[in-house]
């Protein structure tokens, strides 16, 4: 039996006997990968939960298990958490880390030794995180969470009691593990890719984690700076942002925004390139326009960062502002409707096989078309005026980030679940929790469209009889989501242990991590540097064209 | 490097051999990542800028009027101490990869030397700064009182205060890295043959002497001379 | 991997101080030009200076000269910037609520008292 990722490990510092050292010292990109996971889902679920209590809270008017300003720090948590601790470390921490490195045919990232450094940075930002829930008053413990909404739009945010600095705080190393992860997978895929891997013989998941690096590296540091200053001003009354010395709070959104839009495409791109991965495995073939698919990616990276204004339609923006960032977010649509034409071309005569990662897949396309769509409507600025701030915007960015990139963060998890653990989950079990999770979603999130359109406004604590019709099929949703996802998960946990042994390559697929000598793979991941004398998703009859001998990775086809 | 790395080969189909770059040993790789790292704190400091621009707009005279207060000539002094600091360290470099490592280590100390003269002498302008009344928390940079400054001069100020400090905190960094450097040369880890940290930290010198080049003009100099000058004419 | 030894001091030194020398000279001119020319457009001249200085030392002390990939980035990065700068000054520039926004319109206190920007 050769000896896999588990068995061994390299380690930052010394060489460490015990299990536990060897984990917390680990330099592996899987098992880092693996860690950011098990973090990250922690607190998905706290989030959830946070959730689950708001629809409680939201099923009938009035008051029914916590005050209006509770709510206020419910949605901030909410928020705060989904978005700074799970979804922007998301998919590049997780299979950025174990899978990109693989599918270029390295042997780690350029810098390990700093990816175990910015991991234990995020779990500081974690840290930082939760002691910002609570304050340590003589009695016992106060909770303080922020209640400013995960924006912290200024002044309020500023002249708050609740502990909105420690948030910040929390934000700003969360911001630089992001950082420093796009920095280190821009070095890793300029820099090792395999010899005869161009640019263009890379698999679209590494071009979707390039692309995401390059919104990483750049956009995070205006939010930091943003942060920073937003301390200054609370500490030392520098003014930039107080409206009795002058200060604007339209900058802070400015500011705020010009990393927060980029940052959904951050969360998009990765997202895409699971979906390039998947479409092509389980149709049998090629996949069609590699090179426009690929040149999306990083066109939405570019026109992405020209767009954040759209945020701003109702805060007083000028007139003139308000129309070129109207003009501009109609652009960013283009290359994501180049995509959705290029996948389902790639289906067309294709062997459709309707396994679980492949139903994620189609899944998505649905859900994400939805939440695109409702965006585009609301990149017009007068139906924005109406539109904005009510559910209809939450409906969107819901559906768009929950129905695109966590469901395809999920169809990655299944799929890749035999390339981490070597083993495969039940998939009986994965449709079922596939479908609640479908019909949940759409049974939460579309009557808020309505709801929204009706003027239903959003981070309201209470609201007109009219409404309750929506929040009560939407508590149904919630309650279908929440099962699906527990499904899914006790799924991946059992079968983890208790799983068939998938072999290296159950998908019959053609990239790099499907060619390892074992499975799970062993730590230095390929036997022997391939050379890449090939694209990436040869096809032929519905067959992988290129073969190896795993010993030499030679090419025997 | 601990362990002796030696790069794999990979052979294509015709036999050709190609050697495979690792992640172990790759100078190119540092000072892209280098680079990359870099590019953020222009982001940072750009960010900024562009909050500055954004109140000069809004409180042209006023930014004038601040401007022309401040001791352009310390300011000035300060500017060619910098700038003869990034000699220093560029020549430290080029010692360390002639060969010539004590000539190095004296150039790098060089530079320490100025950081700290640029440190003092920027100490010195606070302090006279305070005791005109005009810091952060005093009277005249809050509103609504007596000695309260215009709107435009208050952001001025603040601005000024927060860009020349995180300024000021990125020298004292690289004075940390200056002397963490010379540890490394004495250690024998950093050597004609093998000089990536000392090439990085000389970027890292560069760039803190790029960002003073615009602070420099932007608070001291936009003021001098006939106080309407600037974008629009005079009133 | 470019870690060899074989740089010349005597020889690369000289571009050194051709910089030191070109950063002062630029530096005396950042001092001098608002009192003798083009003084009507201070702000645009001292940015246009600290430009060249900036293009000075990117090219030589930081060896930016004849790097391809690393020169594309750091272009790539300064548009991103001067895009945002482009835009948001596009938007407070033509701030419609200047008349009756208090930022603009500050109530006169007792020591000071600049009038609002046109």
């Amino acid at each position: 039996m050769s000896k896999t990722y588990f068995d061994e490990t390299h380690c930052a510092i010394g060489h460490p006997k015990s299990t536990f050292w060897q984990w917390m010292l680990t330099i592996d990109h899987k098992r880092i990968g693996i860690m950011y996971a098990v973090v990250m889902f922690t607190f998905f679920f706290v989030a959830v939960a946070t959730a689950m209590a708001m629809r409680i809270e939201l099923f009938a008017p009035g008051a029914q298990i916590m005050d209006g300003d509770t709510f206020n720090q419910a949605f901030t948590l909410h928020g705060v958490i989904m978005i700074f601790l799970f979804i922007i470390p998301g998919i590049p921490a997780v299979f950025g880390n174990i899978v990109m490195p693989l599918m270029i045919g390295a042997k780690d990232v350029s810098f390990p030794r700093l990816n175990w450094f910015t991991f234990w940075l995020y779990i500081v930002g974690c840290i930082i995180a939760l002691s910002s829930l609570f304050n340590f008053t003589g009695e016992g413990l106060d909770f303080n969470f922020a209640d400013t909404g995960w924006t912290f739009y200024a002044p309020y945010s500023l002249n708050t009691g609740t502990n909105v600095i420690t948030t910040l705080v929390a934000a700003f190393v969360l911001g630089m593990a992001s950082i420093l992860t796009g920095l280190n997978f821009l070095v890793t895929i300029h820099r090792l890719r395999a010899p005869g891997m161009d640019f263009f013989k890379m698999p679209l998941f590494v071009w979707g984690i390039y692309a995401t690096a390059w919104i990483q590296l750049l956009a995070t540091p205006v939010v930091g700076i943003t942060l920073v200053l937003a301390i200054l001003e609370k500490y030392f009354g520098i003014g930039i942002f107080d409206p009795s010395k002058g200060g604007d709070p339209v900058l802070f959104e400015h500011l705020f925004w010009i990393y927060s839009h980029p940052a959904v495409y951050l969360m998009i791109l990765p997202a895409f390139g699971i979906m390039s991965e998947i479409i092509p495995v389980f149709s049998r073939r090629e996949i069609f326009g590699y090179r426009t698919i690929a040149l999306s990616s990083a066109s939405i990276a570019g026109i992405g960062y020209l767009v954040w204004g759209h945020h701003l339609f109702t805060s007083g923006m000028s007139d003139l502002a308000k129309t070129i960032f109207s003009f501009l977010t109609f652009f960013v649509a283009i290359p994501t409707g180049i995509k959705f034409y290029d996948w389902v071309a790639t289906m067309y005569k294709g062997k459709i096989i309707l396994k679980s990662p492949m139903l994620w897949a189609l899944g998505t396309i649905v859900t994400f078309a939805i939440g695109g769509l409702t965006g585009v409507t609301i990149a017009m600025v007068g139906s924005d005026i109406h539109l904005q701030d009510t559910y209809y915007s939450v409906a969107h960015f819901h559906y768009a980030i929950l129905g695109g990139v966590v469901f395809l963060l999920f169809a990655g998890l299944h799929y890749w679940y035999p390339v981490v653990t070597g083993r495969m989950y039940k998939e009986g079990v994965a449709k079922v929790a596939f479908w609640l999770n479908f019909i949940g979603i759409n049974l939460l999130w579309f009557p808020m469209f309505i709801a929204g359109y009706l003027g239903m406004p959003r981070r309201y604590f209470d609201y007109l009889p009219e409404f309750e019709i929506y929040h009560q099929v939407s508590g149904l949703g919630a309650a279908v989501i929440l099962a699906g996802l527990v499904l899914m998960f006790w799924n991946f946990i059992s079968s983890w242990k208790s799983g068939e042994p998938s072999g290296t390559n159950p998908w019959n697929a053609t990239t790099l991590e499907w060619h390892l000598p074992s499975s799970p793979p062993p730590l230095e991941n390929h036997s022997k540097v391939p050379y890449v004398d090939f694209n990436p998703y040869e096809y032929h009859h519905g067959q992988p064209v290129v073969k190896f001998d795993y010993e030499t990775m030679k090419r025997i086809d | 490097m601990s362990h002796e790395y030696v790069p794999e080969i990979a052979t294509d189909r015709d036999g050709n051999e190609y050697e495979v770059q690792g992640w172990q040993g790759d100078f190119y790789g540092g000072k892209l990542g280098f680079w990359l790292f870099m590019l953020t704190e222009v982001m940072m400091f750009g960010a900024m800028f562009l909050a500055l621009t954004y109140y000069f707009s809004l409180h042209h005279q006023d930014f004038l009027d601040a401007s022309a207060s401040l001791n352009r000539y310390l300011g000035g002094f300060n500017t060619v101490v910098l700038l003869v600091s990034a000699l220093t360290m560029g020549l430290g470099l080029l010692k360390m990869r002639s060969g010539d490592v004590k000539g190095a280590k004296l150039m790098i100390w060089a530079t320490i030397i100025l950081a700290f003269v640029f440190l003092g002498v920027k100490a010195v302008e606070w302090t006279a700064e305070y005791h005109h009344g005009v810091f952060l928390g005093l009277d005249a940079l809050q509103s609504g009182n007596e000695h309260s400054k215009p709107f435009g001069q208050i952001l001025f100020f603040g601005m000024y205060f927060t860009m020349t400090g995180l300024h000021g905190f990125h020298i004292i960094i690289g004075i940390g890295l200056m002397v963490w450097l010379l540890k490394r040369i004495n250690a024998g880890k950093v050597a004609p043959d093998h000089h990536i940290l000392h090439w990085n930290i000389a970027l890292y010198w560069d760039l803190v002497h790029l960002i003073w080049v615009f602070v420099f003009p932007y608070f001291y100099m936009i003021g001098a001379g006939d106080v309407t000058g600037g974008i629009t004419h005079g009133h | 991997m470019g870690t060899s030894t074989t740089v010349n001091y005597q020889e690369e030194k000289g571009a050194y101080y051709k910089v030191l020398v070109a950063l002062l000279v630029l530096t005396a001119i950042t001092f001098a030009q608002p009192f003798t020319f083009l003084t009507d457009h201070n702000f645009g001249m001292q940015l246009l200076i600290g430009l060249v200085k900036a293009l000075i030392i990117l090219f030589y002390y930081m060896h930016l000269k004849g790097e391809k990939l690393i020169g594309w980035t750091v272009v790539f990065a300064v548009f991103l910037v001067m895009f945002f700068f482009l835009i948001v000054m596009i938007d407070v520039n033509n701030f419609q609520f200047g008349d009756v926004s208090h930022i603009t319109n500050e109530v006169a206190s007792a020591g000071s008292g600049s009038a609002s920007h046109h």
